[in-house]
């Protein structure tokens, strides 16, 4: 009788077939999410080179994959945290601690001496793609290293620099960021194998600790050499901060070893956990019902377990497309005050202009002193918010505006911004998006900005912005990926609604991390949904990850009755549908509108604050169209820019903008001459505006002195209460 | 059995006491007990420059000297707990003798007296016990750095009970220690609380005072004590002081009888409450001592009109603090008093979105300060004990 143990991941297939301890074969191979025909294919050839038969001899599946093929092929299920530890306690007895990381997965297994064998501890987690192999694939597909190249980089030896190890998403946004400012690609990489092995021992160890000797198991630990050499540092380093004894003469090779069988110990331990059980487990029952899965099965359950269609019956459509078709229509009578004029502008009257000066994307809205909206623009952003600015003033300019009266800035270049183009005021993000919204509704209580990067969810009390919810540890429910999965799709990001609601049903995709998002779309795709389908089912899950995932809220109702969507994606109309499905659901009699201006509210919200400057009679500080159109910048991103104050180590941009009479810095490591002024940006805090030592001297003065003037009670018990006072001694 | 329970298993120290060397933890509602434990040390002979408290929570003391030390828990500030032990147990340049490390079950509150129980959240109360089993669990790291370790239970809240407390843990691991001097030492810890207590309070007055006269508002913070902890509370509260607030915090409110009167006086002799410390109108089950002050001061704060603007600080799913959320918003806004809730801290500082939630409460302050105050005023009586 001849056993089988098959290993079906999330990117590959292991099998190994074994008869009385001699392996006969074995395979891995990457399924490229055909999970199903991968295994059919391997048990051809086991049956062809082997001799596999049915009806005697007996197979193990393990594996996020053996779920829906084992009753398929007459098999039984083994857990494969459960199979990987029969393996190592077969093969190492004498292992203390085991890493496993998969394609989307990582486990971590803990052995400790017990009397009459071994006690276990396992953890696995596979919810995000932080610390998995997919993390580093992905950083080095956009850093355009191959596979066999990435197999053979380093961590020995080399810099390394910050990478956000909890989000694969974030990782590659950092990744690319380094690259930008100059950081070689090697580096880059052992960055990322550094930040796989620290977020495997922040979230996988529990307290436990590990000792020696470790075996490092799974695609990504035998493959990336720099991998194991990560584990080797910092394991060596942790047992010697530790004073854990290792055995004489153990060095990194021997106490954490990397078999050559690595990526089979699933499908062993499956061999082994199967001898004892071969008893009492099903024979293996041919490959026909598998064919018959991949041919019909599947699409049959596709049909099945389809969702309903996006669109509705042909009365929701209807309903949905007079109510929510045309925001603008529907509220230029509801607010006259805030129609786009036709016409000429009249070059004499002062206007009103206000900048959203995003990361990816810059909007301009110019404002009549009644609110009517005159002009927008935007421009994408390129990476150099001054070169944005001019942009928009030049397309404001070409509009025939010429008189300003107030100049309001938003979005995250307004402090850099605000006194090389003279604006009159810098107005934070939440209060602009909330002024837009409050000018058509003025008692709205939830507002939901999903743009590009970011989705922010902004609820209100009295009028005011009382909390917030940005979404910043996790890249997952923007708009980004929506314009992604289109584009892939070669649709125009217009079309998206369109071919969406086309779709008579759709796949229910998985709530979650952006990474996983991707290869579920693909496993979708696989069982047969066409393109409309699964952009219905993307704009389906998009609310889900926007309310649920990303800002954590899960009773809409307690939250408020109305519901504002503003920001870009929300132009596009399978995006409201999902959003107004999803919240009346939670939220029955919730009032759910699109802001008319959905991608400019935050550039209007701007604008409207500063209404008030225009009113107040004094003049603005607005520099004029041709002193920004002439400014002259460049900008610095080296070593010498980055900020050492604190441990941060933030990579700071300097902007030299020349401007008449400028003093310039000739001491700095970075010169700028007389007649430049420098605008440093990047920095997360205050202090990385300063440069040098003096500098911070004065801004440390004038915090303490604020400070001294404004006390906090804290600092005294900060300062006081864990030595003896003088009062009671 | 306090010894079999807490000892780790040593022979007395033979040092002198005024070598002995303790460690505590600066976590948790040492925050709030600080001056006690700090007296009553010093009142048992140990030299102050000996009582040695770990740093403020930051996520390098996490990194260096908790990790791989970490209990399963889902409070934040009592997970933090194992980097402050860690750093007595490894980080000291002269080694501490005794990590003592108190479970506090019951407060010294402000509020004893007039509300039904003062104690602390379980979870809080119980974190030296499972902090400890991250360093006991495959060795005893406090044995092999010769440190006793010593965690006893005390009801600071019933002063009587203390003296007994103490002196069964410290008995063997202070050489010599009686119960009399336990006691007199505990008397000179409680002293020193309230010395220190009174001297906030007179702070927290002395800023009122300031605001009064040139009519500027000022920030009240609702948290529990351990969000002082620059690790825990992220200092929130001191980005809007750098924005020219001064900030009070529930735990050190004035409560001077003039003060008291002037804003809860109508309420007393109404009948809606018996005194000013008196929350049971809106929370009759105040059994937990820190939720209690969170409470009362949601109460002050909603009256005294300077204070402006009130924050809330909440660590990640706070059991306790979660009931609490309505409530203390409903009272805070009740008078117009802008109220912005910071819920869900833990280790992860996520700097952007805090410098939006900063500017977006200065601008909101900024416009709305001076109207709130003049409203507040005018709801209260005269004479204002901030003027006269």
């Amino acid at each position: 009788m001849k056993i089988a143990g098959i290993d079906v991941g999330s990117t590959t297939v292991k099998a190994v077939l074994a008869e009385n301890d001699v392996i006969l074969w074995q395979d891995y191979q990457r399924h490229h999410t055909r999970q199903a025909e991968k295994v059919l294919e391997f048990l051809n050839r086991m049956e062809a080179e082997c001799g596999l038969r049915p009806g005697r001899d007996i197979l193990f599946l393990t594996g996020s994959g053996a779920g829906f093929i084992a009753p398929l092929v007459g098999s039984k299920i083994i857990q494969e945290v459960v199979a990987v530890a029969a393996a190592v306690e077969k093969l190492h007895p004498d292992v203390r601690f085991v890493s496993e990381i998969g394609g989307e997965d990582m486990k971590t297994i803990f052995f400790t001496a017990a009397p009459g064998g071994h006690s276990k501890q396992v953890y696995m987690q596979s919810a995000c793609s932080g610390g998995t192999g997919t993390f580093i694939e992905k950083a080095a597909k956009k850093l355009q290293i191959g596979p066999d190249e990435l197999a053979a980089m380093r961590h020995t030896g080399l810099s390394l620099h910050k990478i956000s190890s909890k989000c694969g998403i974030f990782a590659e946004a950092d990744a690319n960021t380094l690259l930008k400012s100059g950081v070689p690609v090697s580096e880059i990489i052992a960055s990322l194998f550094d930040a796989v092995v620290c977020q495997n021992l922040a979230t996988m160890t529990k307290g436990n600790t590990l000792a020696p000797t470790v075996l490092l198991l799974g695609g990504p630990n035998l493959f990336f050499a720099g991998l194991q050499e990560a584990w080797r540092h910092h394991l060596m380093k942790f047992w010697a901060e530790r004073g854990v004894p290792l055995p004489e003469g153990g060095d990194a090779g021997s106490l954490i070893q990397v078999p050559e069988q690595a990526l089979y110990y699933a499908s062993l331990g499956c061999i082994e956990v199967g001898r004892a059980e071969a008893a009492s487990s099903p024979t293996y029952a041919g490959r026909d019902r598998l064919r018959w899965w991949i041919d019909k099965g599947q699409h049959e359950e596709k049909a099945k377990q389809g969702g309903r269609a996006l669109a509705g019956d042909a009365t929701e459509m209807a309903e949905f497309r007079l109510r929510y078709g045309d925001p603008k229509r529907t509220f230029g009578l509801r607010a006259p005050s805030f129609r786009r004029r036709d016409g000429p502008p009249d070059a004499e009257q002062a206007v009103i202009i206000g900048c959203d000066l995003g990361s990816t994307t810059s909007k301009a809205v110019v404002l009549s002193q009644d609110s009517d909206i005159l002009f927008s623009c935007y421009s994408q952003s390129r990476g150099n918010p001054i070169e944005d600015a001019q942009l928009l003033m030049r397309q404001i300019r070409g509009a025939g505006f010429h008189t300003v009266g107030a100049l309001a800035l938003t979005g995250y270049g307004k402090d850099l911004l605000n006194d090389i183009l003279g604006a009159d005021m810098a107005v934070v993000e939440t209060v602009a998006h909330a002024e837009a919204a409050r000018h058509f509704f003025p008692d709205v209580d939830v507002i939901c900005d999903v743009g590009g990067c970011d989705v922010k969810i902004m609820l209100l009390r009295q009028g005011m912005v009382v909390d917030f919810r940005l979404n910043s540890q996790c890249s997952s429910g923007n708009g980004a990926f929506l314009q992604g999965v289109a584009e892939r799709y070669g649709v125009p990001l217009e079309d998206y609604a369109e071919r969406a609601f086309q779709a008579k049903s759709m796949p229910s995709l998985a709530m979650g991390c952006g990474v996983f998002l991707q290869s579920d779309i693909v496993n979708q795709q696989r069982k047969g949904w066409s393109c409309d389908e699964i952009m219905a089912s993307l704009a389906a899950v998009l609310p889900v990850n926007v309310w649920v995932y990303a800002g954590q809220l899960h009773n809409l109702r307690s939250i408020g009755g109305k519901f504002i969507l503003q920001g870009g994606t929300h132009r596009n109309l399978a995006v409201v549908k999902a959003q107004v499905d999803f919240i009346r659901k939670k939220a029955p009699e919730a009032e759910i509108f699109v802001h008319p201006y959905a991608g400019e509210a935050g550039a209007i919200g701007a604008a409207l604050c500063a209404r008030e400057t225009l009113e107040s009679g004094s003049p603005s500080r607005f520099r004029g169209f041709e002193l920004i159109d002439a400014l002259d910048y460049q900008s610095t991103t080296s070593k010498d820019t980055v900020c050492h104050w604190c441990a941060c180590n933030c990579q700071r941009t300097f902007v030299d903008v020349q401007i008449p009479g400028a003093e310039g810095r000739p001491w700095s490591k970075v010169p700028a001459a007389p007649g430049w002024e420098r605008v440093i940006s990047g920095n997360s805090c205050p202090k990385g505006m300063v440069e040098d030592a003096s500098e911070l001297r004065l801004i440390k003065q004038e915090l303490e002195e604020k400070r001294r003037e404004r006390p906090n009670v804290a600092d005294m018990v900060r300062d006081r209460a864990f030595r003896q006072c003088k009062a009671t001694v | 059995m306090w010894r079999t329970w807490f000892g780790t298993g040593h022979s007395g120290s033979a040092r002198p006491r005024s070598e002995l060397r303790v460690g505590i933890p600066r976590t948790l509602n040492v925050w709030s007990t600080h001056q006690f434990w700090v007296a009553f040390f010093a009142a048992l002979g140990l030299q102050p420059s000996r009582i040695v408290f770990s740093s403020n929570t930051s996520e390098e003391q996490g990194r260096n000297f908790g990790r791989g030390r970490g209990t399963v828990d889902c409070c934040y500030p009592v997970k933090c707990m194992s980097g402050h032990y860690g750093e007595l147990v490894f980080g000291q340049k002269r080694k501490v003798d005794i990590l003592f490390s108190p479970m506090i079950r019951s407060l010294p509150s402000l509020l004893s007296g007039h509300v039904v129980d003062l104690l602390s959240c379980p979870r809080v109360m119980a974190g030296p016990e499972s902090t400890k089993a991250g360093f006991i669990r495959e060795k005893d790291a406090f044995a092999e750095q010769s440190i006793r370790y010593v965690a006893p239970l005390v009801c600071l809240a019933e002063p009587v009970l203390v003296p007994r407390q103490l002196h069964e843990s410290l008995a063997d691991v202070i050489p010599g220690l009686t119960y009399r001097e336990t006691r007199a030492a505990v008397d000179a810890g409680f002293a020193a609380l309230e010395d220190f207590s009174n001297a906030a309070r007179a702070q927290s007055r002395d800023i009122l005072r300031q605001c009064a006269r040139k009519n500027d508002p000022c920030i009240l913070v609702l948290a529990r004590p351990y969000h002082m902890d620059p690790g825990i509370g992220h200092e929130i509260e001191v980005d809007l002081q750098a924005c020219g607030y001064p900030v009070l915090w529930t735990q050190y409110l004035p409560t001077d009888a003039d003060v008291m009167d002037w804003l809860f006086g109508e309420d007393i002799r109404s009948g809606d409450i018996s005194s000013p410390f008196d929350i049971s109108d809106v929370w009759p089950s105040s059994y937990s001592s820190n939720t209690n002050e969170i409470i009362w001061g949601a109460k002050v704060g909603s009256r005294i009109p300077w204070v402006t603007c009130v924050i809330r600080l909440a660590s990640y799913e706070c059991g306790m603090d979660q009931p609490t959320f309505s409530p203390v918003q409903k009272i805070v806004e009740s008078s117009g008093t802008l109220f912005f809730s910071f819920q869900d801290l833990d280790c992860t500082k996520p700097a952007g979105a805090l410098k939006i939630r900063v500017e977006t409460i200065r601008h909101y302050v900024g416009q709305h300060g001076k109207r709130i105050i003049t409203r507040k005023l005018a709801g209260l009586g005269k004479p204002c004990p901030f003027t006269v």
